[in-house]
C-alpha cells in the first residue's frame, strides 16, 4: 500500500482492510476465471481436431467402392515411407544416443546434442528441395552403390574394430577419428560402383522412390530419435553402471549388460515415436515421392502417402462433396494411425519409468 | 580376450554409426550454405564457337555428363521474355571455348539476361536496341571482376533479392512479399498463440485435478498429431465454418466470392497458433516449475495472494522460459508448410497482408510465404534453371533464419539454467 505512513495510520480501519480483502480477492477470482477460460478454448480447440473430422464424415451415403481402394494403395505408400524413413533413422539415432550417452568425450557431447537440435529445426520443405532436386538424379544412377554400403559400413566398421580396437584406450573422440575412414570407404564405393557394369542392373523405377523418401524422411528424424533415446539413456541411474564398472565390466559390456536391458523399452519408445512422426511428414514425402498411387513394397517405387495426397486434393475439392468426405476420411486415418504409434510409445515408456522406479526401491 | 575384442568391434560400430550422423548433418548444412548463397554470385560469362560456325555468348547453365553424348545447356541473349533463350550444345560440336574479358551481361527490371560484348559496335547496339538504359537493373562485366568486385556484387544481389518483389510471375527476382508474408504470419500467429499457451501453462501449474489431467493428456498427445491435419482442420473448421459464418452473417451481400471465407492469413494464422501451442505450453509449464518453491512460498507467507505471487513474482521469473517458447513456436511456424498450403498460401498474390490503407492489415488476404516459394520454384516453376537456384536461396534463408532463432532459445535456455542455479543456492 503505497502512500504517506502519516495518512496511512488515519485511514486505516477495519472496514478500510475488509474493502481491500474484498478487492483482492475479486480480481483473484478474475484472473483465475480468467485463465479458466482460455484453458478451456484450448481444450476445446484441440478436442475440436478429432470431433470435426468424426462429424465431417457423418451425415450422408456410404463413400464408392473406388475410394476404399484408393485408401489401400495410399495406406500402403504411408507405411512403405514411414518403414523406409525408421529404417534409416533408427540405427543411425540410437548407435549416435548410445556412443553420446555412454562413450562419448564430454566436449564432443556438448556438441553433438546443439548440433542435432539444430538438424531438428531445419524445415522439412528444404529437406525435400534437396532430396527431390539434387540427390534423385545422382540417387537413380547409384542405387546399387548405396546399398552397397549399407552393409559395406558396418561390416568394416566392426572387421576395423575387431583388428584395431584394442590399441584403442581413450574413444570418447573416436566418431571424428573415423571421419576419414567412412569418407575413403563410401568413394572407393562410389568409385567402384560407377564402373562396375552389374551395378547398372540395380536402377531405380523412377529418380523418386521409396528409398529416396526414405532417406529424406531418416535424416529429418534422427534428431528426435537421437534425443529421445539419450534421455531414456540417461535416466538409468548412475550407480547401476558404476556397479557393473566396479564387477571389472569394460564400457561395452556395462552398456550391454545393464544398459540396455534397463533403458530398451525407451530406445523402443523413441524408435515408435520416430516411426509416428515419419508416417505423419508431408512435405519430404509430397516433394520426394513422385506421388505415384502405387502399392506394394518395392522400395525402389514411387508412392503417394496419405498426407500428400491431403496436401494436393484438400485445396480443389468441393466441402461436402464425395471427394471431400473421402479425404476427411483419410485424415482420420491418418490421425488415428499416428496416434495409436505415438500412444504405443507412450505405454511402452511408462513400462520403462515404472521399472526404473522399483529398482530404485529396491536400491 | 574375445569379449574385450567384440567389445571393441561393437564400441567402433557405434562410433562409426554416430560419424555417419555426424557426417550427414556438416554435409547438409554446408550445401545448403553453399547451394543458398551460390545464385548470387557473378557467374561467368563463355563464348562458345562452333564448329558450324556460330558464335554463342551467355552463361553455361547446366552440364549432362551422359556418356557420348556430353551436352550443356547456355543461357544466351533472352530478347522476348524470361527463360527463352536456353541452348542445349552438344560438347564435340563445339570448336573453341573462351571467356572473353570484356563480354557484359545487362539484367533488366523484368528479369531479362542481356549478353554482349563491349567493344564489338554491333552487339551494344543491339543490346540498346532490346532496352531501353532505364530499364537495365545491373549492367557487369563479370570476367574481368576481381575478387573484392565480386564480394561487391554479391552483396547487392542479396540485397537486391530481399527487399525487392519478385518480376516475370515469381521466375526471379526479389521474394520481399513472401518474407513479409512469413514474418507477418508468424507474428499474428505469436499474438494468438501466446496468451493462450501461458494461461494454459499457468493453469496446469496451478491445478492438480482430473480437468488438469485431461488438458495435459490433450495437449501431450495432439503434439504429435502431424502438421497435415492441422491444415485440414483449418480448412475445414476455419476457412468453410468460421469464415464462411462471418460471410453469411456480415458479408452477404458480396456473395459468392468469399472475404473470410476463403484462405487467408488470419486462417493461417490460427491454424498454426494451434500446430505450436503445445511447444508454448511445455516450455512455460517447466519455466514456471523450475521456479524454486520457496520464492512462491515467501511471497505468500508475507501476505500476497496467490495471484499477486504470479504477476509479481513468478511470470517475471519466467520471462525467459516464456520467450524460449515463443522463439520455439516462431521456429516450428516459420518451418511448417503443408498446413499453409490448404489455408491460404498462394504462388503470387496480388497484395502485400500489410500496407498503408486502412486498416493496414488484412487478415483475409492470400499471402506469399518463403517455404511455399522454396517448393513451388522447385517443382512447379516454368523455368527450371532459374527456379531450382532460387528455390535453394530461399532455403538458405529460411534455414538461416530458424536456425538463428533455435540458437538463440537454446542460448537462453542454458542462462535460465544458470539463473535458477544462483536462485536455489
Amino acid at each position: 500500500m503505497p502512500g504517506n505512513p502519516a495518512t496511512y495510520t488515519s485511514v486505516l480501519s477495519a472496514d478500510f482492510i475488509r474493502a481491500c480483502a474484498r478487492a483482492r480477492r475479486r480480481r483473484e477470482r478474475l484472473v483465475g476465471a480468467v485463465v479458466g477460460v482460455c484453458t478451456a478454448i484450448v481444450l476445446f480447440g484441440l478436442l475440436a481436431i478429432p470431433l470435426f473430422l468424426l462429424l465431417g464424415l457423418h451425415p450422408g451415403t456410404p463413400l464408392p467402392a473406388e475410394t476404399w481402394q484408393r485408401f489401400e494403395v495410399l495406406l500402403a505408400g504411408t507405411l512403405r515411407a514411414g518403414l523406409c524413413g525408421v529404417l534409416v533413422a533408427l540405427p543411425l539415432g540410437i548407435a549416435t544416443a548410445m556412443f553420446s550417452a555412454h562413450f562419448c568425450a564430454p566436449r564432443l557431447r556438448a556438441w553433438i546434442k546443439p548440433a542435432l537440435e539444430i538438424l531438428e529445426a531445419v524445415p522439412t520443405v528444404v529437406l525435400g528441395l534437396i532430396a527431390a532436386v539434387t540427390v534423385a538424379p545422382w540417387f537413380k544412377v547409384h542405387v546399387a552403390s548405396v546399398l552397397a554400403l549399407i552393409v559395406i559400413i558396418p561390416l568394416v566398421l566392426l572387421a576395423a574394430g575387431m583388428a584395431f580396437g584394442e590399441q584403442v584406450r581413450n574413444e570418447g573422440w573416436l566418431p571424428l577419428w573415423l571421419l576419414p575412414l567412412l569418407i575413403a570407404l563410401i568413394a572407393l564405393v562410389l568409385g567402384v560402383g560407377a564402373r562396375q557394369p552389374a551395378a547398372a542392373m540395380i536402377v531405380a523405377a523412377s529418380p523418386w522412390n521409396a528409398a529416396l523418401v526414405g532417406l529424406a524422411l531418416g535424416v529429418a528424424t534422427i534428431p528426435i530419435v537421437f534425443s529421445l533415446s539419450e534421455d531414456a539413456l540417461f535416466l538409468v541411474p548412475r550407480s547401476h553402471t558404476d556397479a557393473a564398472f566396479a564387477l571389472g565390466a569394460t564400457r561395452w559390456q556395462a552398456l550391454t549388460t545393464v544398459l540396455l536391458p534397463a533403458a530398451g523399452s525407451g530406445l523402443v519408445a523413441a524408435g515408435l515415436l520416430g516411426f509416428s512422426r515419419c508416417l505423419g511428414e508431408t512435405m519430404i514425402v509430397l516433394m520426394a515421392s513422385g506421388n505415384t498411387p502405387i502399392g506394394g513394397f518395392d522400395p525402389l517405387h514411387g508412392l503417394r502417402s496419405i498426407s500428400a495426397e491431403l496436401a494436393l486434393g484438400m485445396p480443389e475439392a468441393a466441402p461436402q462433396g464425395d471427394v471431400w468426405r473421402g479425404l476427411l476420411l483419410a485424415a482420420l486415418l491418418l490421425l488415428l494411425l499416428t496416434l495409436c504409434v505415438s500412444a504405443l510409445a507412450d505405454v511402452v515408456r511408462e513400462r520403462l519409468r515404472r521399472r526404473l522406479r522399483t529398482a530404485a526401491h529396491a536400491a | 580376450m574375445n569379449a574385450r575384442r567384440y567389445g571393441a568391434a561393437g564400441t567402433w560400430l557405434l562410433a562409426g554409426l554416430s560419424g555417419v550422423s555426424i557426417g550427414a548433418l556438416v554435409l547438409l548444412l554446408g550445401f545448403l550454405a553453399s547451394a543458398g548463397l551460390a545464385p548470387f554470385w557473378p557467374a561467368p560469362i563463355d563464348e562458345l564457337q562452333m564448329q558450324d560456325g556460330r558464335i554463342l555468348l551467355g552463361e553455361i547453365v547446366a552440364a549432362h555428363a551422359a556418356g557420348m553424348s556430353e551436352a550443356v545447356a547456355i543461357r544466351t541473349s533472352e530478347r522476348e521474355r524470361v527463360g527463352s533463350a536456353y541452348q542445349r550444345v552438344r560438347v564435340r560440336d563445339i570448336a573453341a571455348r573462351s571467356q572473353p574479358a570484356d563480354a557484359i551481361v545487362i539484367t533488366l527490371i523484368d528479369g531479362r539476361r542481356l549478353y554482349g560484348r563491349h567493344d564489338a559496335q554491333d552487339e551494344t547496339a543491339l543490346l540498346a536496341a532490346a532496352a531501353s538504359p532505364a530499364d537495365a537493373l545491373e549492367v557487369l562485366q563479370p570476367n574481368a571482376l576481381g575478387v573484392l568486385a565480386r564480394c561487391g556484387v554479391f552483396f547487392n544481389r542479396l540485397a537486391h533479392f530481399l527487399a525487392t518483389p519478385p518480376v516475370a510471375s515469381n521466375l526471379t527476382g526479389g521474394v520481399l512479399p513472401a518474407l513479409l508474408g512469413t514474418l507477418t504470419l508468424v507474428l499474428l500467429m505469436s499474438l494468438i498463440v501466446m496468451p493462450f499457451g501461458t494461461a494454459t501453462a499457468i493453469y496446469l501449474h496451478r491445478r492438480r485435478g482430473f480437468a488438469a489431467r485431461c488438458v495435459r493428456i490433450a495437449i501431450n498427445q495432439l503434439a504429435g498429431v502431424p502438421s497435415i491435419v492441422y491444415g485440414v482442420i483449418g480448412l475445414g473448421l476455419f476457412v468453410h465454418g468460421l469464415g464462411g459464418g462471418i460471410d453469411r452473417l456480415f458479408y452477404a451481400d458480396r456473395l459468392p466470392v468469399p472475404t473470410f471465407g476463403g484462405g487467408g492469413l488470419l486462417w493461417a494464422a490460427l491454424t498454426l497458433a494451434l500446430l505450436t501451442l503445445p511447444v508454448v505450453v511445455v516450455s512455460v509449464e517447466e519455466g514456471l516449475a523450475r521456479i524454486p518453491g520457496s520464492l512462491r512460498e515467501g511471497s505468500l507467507a508475507l501476505g500476497a495472494t496467490p495471484d499477486e505471487a504470479l504477476w509479481t513474482l513468478l511470470l517475471p521469473a519466467a520471462r525467459p522460459a516464456l520467450l524460449t517458447g515463443l522463439i520455439l513456436a516462431v521456429a516450428r511456424a516459420a518451418g511448417a508448410v503443408a498446413p499453409l498450403m490448404l489455408v491460404g498460401v498462394v504462388k503470387l498474390a496480388p497484395a502485400l497482408p500489410v500496407d498503408g490503407v486502412f486498416p493496414y492489415l488484412h487478415p483475409s488476404r492470400e499471402f506469399m510465404h518463403l517455404g511455399f516459394t522454396i517448393y513451388d520454384a522447385a517443382l512447379a516453376s516454368a523455368d527450371a534453371i532459374r527456379g531450382v537456384p532460387r528455390a535453394y536461396a530461399c532455403a538458405g534463408l529460411l534455414v538461416g533464419v530458424v536456425i538463428v532463432l533455435n540458437l538463440t532459445a537454446i542460448l537462453l535456455r542454458n542462462r535460465l539454467r544458470d539463473r535458477y542455479r544462483a536462485l536455489e543456492t
